[in-house]
């Protein structure tokens, strides 16, 4: 753990290398410029605090898991996920690429004695292999192409590398978790142990930003088609992310749900980069870059921050069903403050650090709005404008949901009121990734400084995105925090309180069942978006007169998954058709295999005299 | 806008003057002439002041189950509004340049939101549960609209800033009243859902069912609700003071004028809208749960056209 722990703090200290750093003569080169410094300081920080975290959350399952082996597997992961960041060129990145798949694959399946650990590896295993295919294939067209697998001398400038391009994008989308390949995420996420959903939200889906930006967006990506296509998957994601967020109950899947919201965003961010400079409006480009650069930073703090909420909660409480919780502000406090700063983070409220990077999306939208010379991208970026503000809005009610189901109130059920504050090392690393959070938020012009370079390199001229971010968060948490002091001051100081219960209109004292559910909460959003959600509400009621004095009451929300039913269950089945079909073949005939020997043997014979 | 010494001095006593007294002139307004239309007396013009003072003086009760954001939420919603009250152009002068970007305005009152959300939930109360819960629904629905209307202006404006927005200092866009015009009757509209007044919600109402924000206020007392009351008269001050902008900007003659006869006109503009606001709200009828999304899609749509117009607009110059 020690290991681990001045792994993660030498990780931020490539600030001070930039440059170049070739091992052997054509095999694994690396590079660490200002791009991949960034993101290993992201690493780093969400490293450090996933070991503080880990021990005492390890110890919770220990009699389901094998604890050695997920250190050594926790320990490939980071280091995989570091020289990703820091590959020169295409096959060191999919080596590293691959090693960190499959380490992560073996942390998915930590628990895997449980059913929903088997499905949701199978199902994570399934994308995460798809988008390798994806990019290895893509790779391989770029090097045949440049006649060479460094990322500094392939360009996409020329229509020929289009192809290669929209599949290179493809496989990142996958990775990322991009709709509609997202579905992985809700699966992964709450099946894994909380240090590995963490790191995997708050980073691993980072890396396929990270590559868009590396290959695609400092390659010279010349395709505004590619552009469209990511500002439309980004938004469609961000939408259908936070919409499913909103509905639902298990902590962890509501926070996977979110990251496919936010991942979205940061997509809409890089894609409007991409389209804004292929029609040749800088200014723009360097907005959105620095918007999505910015967001994934502040994205991997408040995500890994709730993530940990939900790991103390799981190990206080021994459930993360919302229905379950309650009052739990009374019981963990840290733990609940951390929350609803990230929660505040999450919401993109000022003065925290979610905010910034959406505004910096805001304004590229709306600058491009009359920078932009066709009509259909400032109608666009006007509609996106209005779809942004829609999803600012579900995500301030889910995660207003989130934190109100959980932490107030009164306790929902017996562990619910039993639970308290985990150890020292837990909340260590939530305070810690709070008071990163809040950084994040104050230190805005210093990380656009920071970003500077690489909107530099991506506009070719320079961006000025350093002065871009005009509202001063300083001033306004100042005059925030200076206003309710004072406020509370003047005006509670001297009034009197007296406790008293809850408002019950009189009929006696409320319990636990008398409160809003999640499900109540989200049920009139969830009525409004119900075409897309499929959701339903069944009501059932039992007793002689049943209109007016009903014995039993059963209400139920259902809810089908449109994308799993009718696309990748049929997809899923095709496959296995084709599978079947296939096993014809392997009939067990010992002669029959002799035949495809021979047959095999002539045909690449008779390749060989061709070639 | 430039000042000398005297005149920041002029201006900042006027500000807080006019701070201070709108909003309850405003809601005096609305509730007079509400009252004189259903031929009640109604109660004198500065009763919300007098209800202020009174809770002000008041002991508080606060229920055994609530945490600190229950405590603190009145303070950190006034805190919001008084910061809003000082950079948001919401009169034609203004002392102090905070820098009023509008997606940082709007993102300031869903941080109000957000801590008023939490605090009506925070006492394990279904009323404030179910008022939160509607919150949210309709805040989700209203905030696109209140955005492009305001992003619409913009566009014309080509600033982001509320201050450029409203200055009066670009002249090309003194001739285009129709756009303003739109604007303003889709913010006052948002207003009305934002401010949870009729026919969204009905702010006079008795039963905590059907209530939004009275609902998730339902718990607070004494200080705690005279702060939240504060703030949500300032709200409402805020947000018909954008509105009244926008109308003022659709009259080509006023671009011209000094900035005492602008500022006259704009506060008449107010009051006549709280007038329209209290007709309105004695001859409309509080509409059913299902069908608040059918007005704001009114909303919406005006908002719609207004962007669609600043899109082209821009296009053509």
């Amino acid at each position: 753990m020690i290991a681990l722990a001045l792994l993660s703090i030498d990780t931020p200290m490539a600030w001070q290398g930039p440059g170049f750093l070739a091992v052997g003569p054509w095999s694994f080169t690396f590079v660490i410029d200002r791009l991949s410094a960034l993101f290993l300081a992201l690493l780093g920080t969400v490293g450090i605090a996933s070991a503080l975290f880990s021990p005492r959350y390890l110890r919770h399952l220990d009699s389901r898991m094998n604890s050695s082996l997920y250190w050594a597997a926790y320990c490939l992961f980071v280091l995989s996920m570091m020289l990703v960041f820091v590959s020169g060129d295409g096959v060191t990145f999919l080596v590293f690429w691959e090693l960190m798949a499959l380490s992560s694959t073996v942390l998915v399946s930590s628990e895997h004695t449980l059913h929903r650990v088997q499905r949701a590896t199978i199902i994570y295993l399934g994308a995460t292999r798809t988008s390798t295919a994806f990019i290895a294939f893509g790779f391989i067209w770029l090097y045949s192409m440049f006649h060479s697998w460094r990322f500094s001398d392939w360009c996409f400038d020329r229509p020929e590398s289009y192809g290669a391009a929209l599949l290179l994008m493809i496989g990142f989308c996958i990775k990322a978790g991009i709709w509609p390949f997202h579905i992985w995420l809700p699966y992964a996420h709450p099946a894994a142990p909380t240090p590995v959903s963490a790191l995997m939200s708050g980073v691993m889906i980072k890396t396929a930003v990270y590559g868009v930006v590396r290959i695609l967006l400092l390659g010279n990506l010349n395709c505004a088609a590619i552009g469209y296509l990511a500002v439309t998957l980004g938004v469609v994601s961000a939408f259908w992310g936070v919409l499913f967020a909103l509905v639902q109950n298990d902590l962890k899947r509501l926070l996977a749900y979110s990251s496919v919201e936010n991942v979205g965003l940061i997509f809409t961010c890089i894609g409007i980069a991409i389209l804004s400079r292929s029609v040749g409006v800088p200014e723009v480009a360097a907005l959105g870059l620095a918007a999505g650069l910015f967001h994934c930073l502040s994205h991997g703090f408040f995500k890994t921050l709730l993530f940990f909420g939900a790991g103390s909660i799981d190990v206080a409480a021994h459930t993360i069903e919302l229905g379950q919780l309650g009052g739990l502000v009374r019981q963990m406090p840290w733990t609940m403050s951390c929350f609803v700063l990230g929660a505040v983070g999450i919401c993109a409220l000022p003065p925290l650090n979610g905010f910034p990077g959406k505004w910096l999306l805001y304004q590229s939208l709306f600058r491009n709005v009359w920078l932009s010379s066709s009509l259909i991208d400032r109608g666009l970026c006007l509609a996106i404008i209005c779809i942004l503000a829609v999803v600012g809005g579900l995500a301030l009610a889910c995660f207003a949901k989130a934190v109100a189901v959980i932490f107030l109130g009164v306790p929902r059920s017996k562990q619910s009121g039993a639970a308290s504050e985990g150890s020292s090392g837990m909340v260590c690393a939530q305070v810690f990734l709070a008071i990163g959070c809040v950084a994040l938020g104050l230190t805005v012009p210093q990380i656009l400084l920071l970003v500077k370079p690489v909107c530099d390199l991506a506009v070719h001229t320079n961006s000025h995105i350093e002065s871009a971010f005009t509202v001063d968060l300083r001033v306004t948490a100042i005059a925030l925090i200076v206003l309710v002091l004072a406020l509370s001051k003047l005006v509670l100081s001297g009034s009197q309180v007296r406790i008293s219960r809850t408002w019950d209109c009189g009929f006696g004292p409320l319990g636990p069942r008398t409160q809003v559910t999640s499900d109540s909460f989200a049920q009139p959003v969830a009525r409004i978006f119900r075409p897309i959600l499929r959701y339903k509400l069944e009501f059932e009621l039992t007793g002689t007169d049943r209109r007016h004095f009903p014995e039993k009451i059963r209400v139920k929300p259902n809810m089908v998954s449109l994308l799993e039913q009718r696309v990748y269950l049929p997809l899923l089945s095709i496959v296995s058709k084709l599978a079947k079909s296939l096993v014809k073949l392997q009939a067990g005939s010992i002669h029959l295999y002799l035949i495809y020997l021979c047959v095999t043997l002539i045909l690449l014979l008779q390749l060989g005299t061709l070639l | 806008m430039n000042y000398g010494a005297a005149d920041t001095v002029v201006a900042w006593i006027v500000s807080l003057f006019s701070g201070f007294l709108l909003p309850i002139l405003l809601i005096g307004t609305i509730r007079k002439v509400k009252a004189r239309l259903q031929n009640r007396v109604g109660p004198p013009i500065f009763q919300a002041l007098f209800d202020l003072v009174k809770l002000f003086r008041k002991k508080q009760t606060v229920s055994s189950t609530v945490s600190w954001i229950f405590k603190w939420n009145g303070a950190i919603n006034l805190s919001v509004m008084l910061l809003l009250a000082l950079s948001v152009p919401w009169l034609c002068y203004k002392p102090v340049s905070l820098g009023a970007d509008l997606f940082f305005v709007l993102y300031l009152l869903a941080l109000s939101r957000f801590s008023t959300v939490l605090a009506a939930m925070d006492a394990g109360s279904a009323f404030g549960a179910f008022g939160a819960s509607r919150e949210v629904t309709i805040s989700t629905l209203v905030e696109p609209a209140l955005v492009l209307a305001l992003a619409s202006i913009g566009i014309l404006t080509q600033s982001s800033d509320l201050d450029a927005i409203f200055s009066f200092s670009n002249a090309a866009l003194s001739n285009t009243s129709g756009i303003w015009l739109l604007v303003g009757t889709a913010v006052i509209l948002a207003g009305l859902v934002e401010l949870s007044r009729m026919p969204v919600d009905d702010p006079t109402t008795h039963l905590e069912l059907t209530m939004v924000h009275e609902a998730m206020i339902l718990e607070c007392s004494g200080p705690n609700l005279a702060m939240l009351e504060c703030s949500q008269l300032l709200r409402m001050a805020i947000l018909f003071g954008l509105s009244a902008q926008c109308f003022l900007h659709s009259i080509p003659c006023v671009w011209t004028m000094t900035i005492v006869s602008q500022g006259i006109i704009h506060v008449i503009l107010m009051f006549v809208i709280a007038s329209c606001v209290a007709t309105f709200e004695s001859v409309a009828v509080k509409l059913q749960w299902r069908k608040v999304p059918e007005f704001i899609a009114y909303c919406l749509t005006m908002s719609l056209i207004a962007g669609l117009i600043a899109v082209g607009g821009s296009l053509v110059k």
